[in-house]
């Protein structure tokens, strides 16, 4: 039987690392002004972000379900969507992170990145 | 299998799923997909301590499922299933390692594996290892909620562990 001080140590140790990972990996600012949106892995649909001028509203629509997301000047999030848990809409715009939002019901992936679109429509 | 030990883990079921029910009702605390106290936990940890590991596993196949169609989200099975089941393999193994007063320690791992097993899940649905950035986060997520529930049903096998062991007797 280990002393409960060891099984203490053992997690303060994976704590700290995933404390110290999460802030190293959240505090970095977004990659790029290209959102990408993923469905089932393949690449959707792509929209640059610095050449929105008003809100545009995308539907993402896909055989298990329907996402709709606001695209603003700089940032996108998933305004609605009738996936059963709502994750995606909670997590807000994707601007200030390098975490992609997810919505997993959908198999729906946006996430930022520094290349820049040169046709908004591809795949 | 006796009558006893079948009404044994169908009252424990009962309680699992009940816990599950209302903690659906409990909007999640922070916008971190994947985060959530899992209370019904409590149950399979107390049944893994006091009756073993058949008995648990039994009690948490039979959550899960019934959980799954009461909730009505049968999508979500898979991942429930997935996650269930790697915390009760992270759990089972610890139960002779650890005594009476380090139950807690076995909930730690198993929340922790729930949320490795959730990440894994999601890479290998959405083909995005992206994902992984959402590990750091949840493994921390894990050892809290992990931690509280531990502690619950440390103090469930201290206070209900004679009743329930009785009941293993012929």
């Amino acid at each position: 039987m280990a002393k409960t001080g060891t099984w203490i140590a053992v997690i303060a140790v994976i704590l700290l690392l995933s404390v110290a990972a999460s802030l190293l990996l959240f505090s970095r600012p977004a990659a790029g002004h290209t959102a990408e949106i993923y469905v089932d892995g393949a690449l959707y649909k792509r929209v640059d972000l610095s050449r929105i001028t008003s809100p545009e509203r995308i539907e993402v629509k896909t055989e298990r379900g329907v996402n709709i997301l606001l695209a603003e000047p700089g940032r996108i999030r998933v305004e609605s969507a009738d996936c059963p848990d709502k994750v995606c809409v909670e997590a807000g715009w994707l601007a200030s992170s390098a975490a992609p939002i997810v919505c997993l019901p959908h198999r729906v992936v946006i996430k930022l990145t520094g290349e820049t679109a040169l046709d908004a429509e591809a795949g | 299998m006796d009558i006893k030990r079948i009404a044994r883990d169908a009252v424990l079921t009962a309680v699992a799923l009940t816990i599950f029910i209302v903690e659906l009702q409990i909007p999640a605390p922070v916008p971190i997909p994947g985060v959530k106290l899992g209370l019904a936990n409590i149950v399979t940890l107390t049944a893994l301590f006091t009756l073993g590991p058949w008995d648990a596993l039994a009690v948490l196949l039979c959550r899960v499922l019934l959980g799954a169609a009461f909730a009505g989200n049968m999508m979500a099975l898979l991942y429930s299933l997935t996650g269930g089941l790697l915390a009760f393999l992270a759990a089972a193994p610890m139960r002779k390692l650890l005594t009476e007063r380090q139950i807690w320690v076995a909930s730690v791992f198993s929340a922790m594996a729930h949320n490795i097993g959730q990440v894994l899940a999601a890479v290998l649905v959405t083909a995005t290892p992206a994902l992984f950035v959402w590990l750091p986060p949840l493994l921390i997520s894990g050892v809290v909620t992990g931690l509280f529930t531990g502690l619950a049903g440390q103090f469930a096998v201290r206070r209900l562990g004679k009743y329930l062991r009785h009941t293993n007797g012929k």
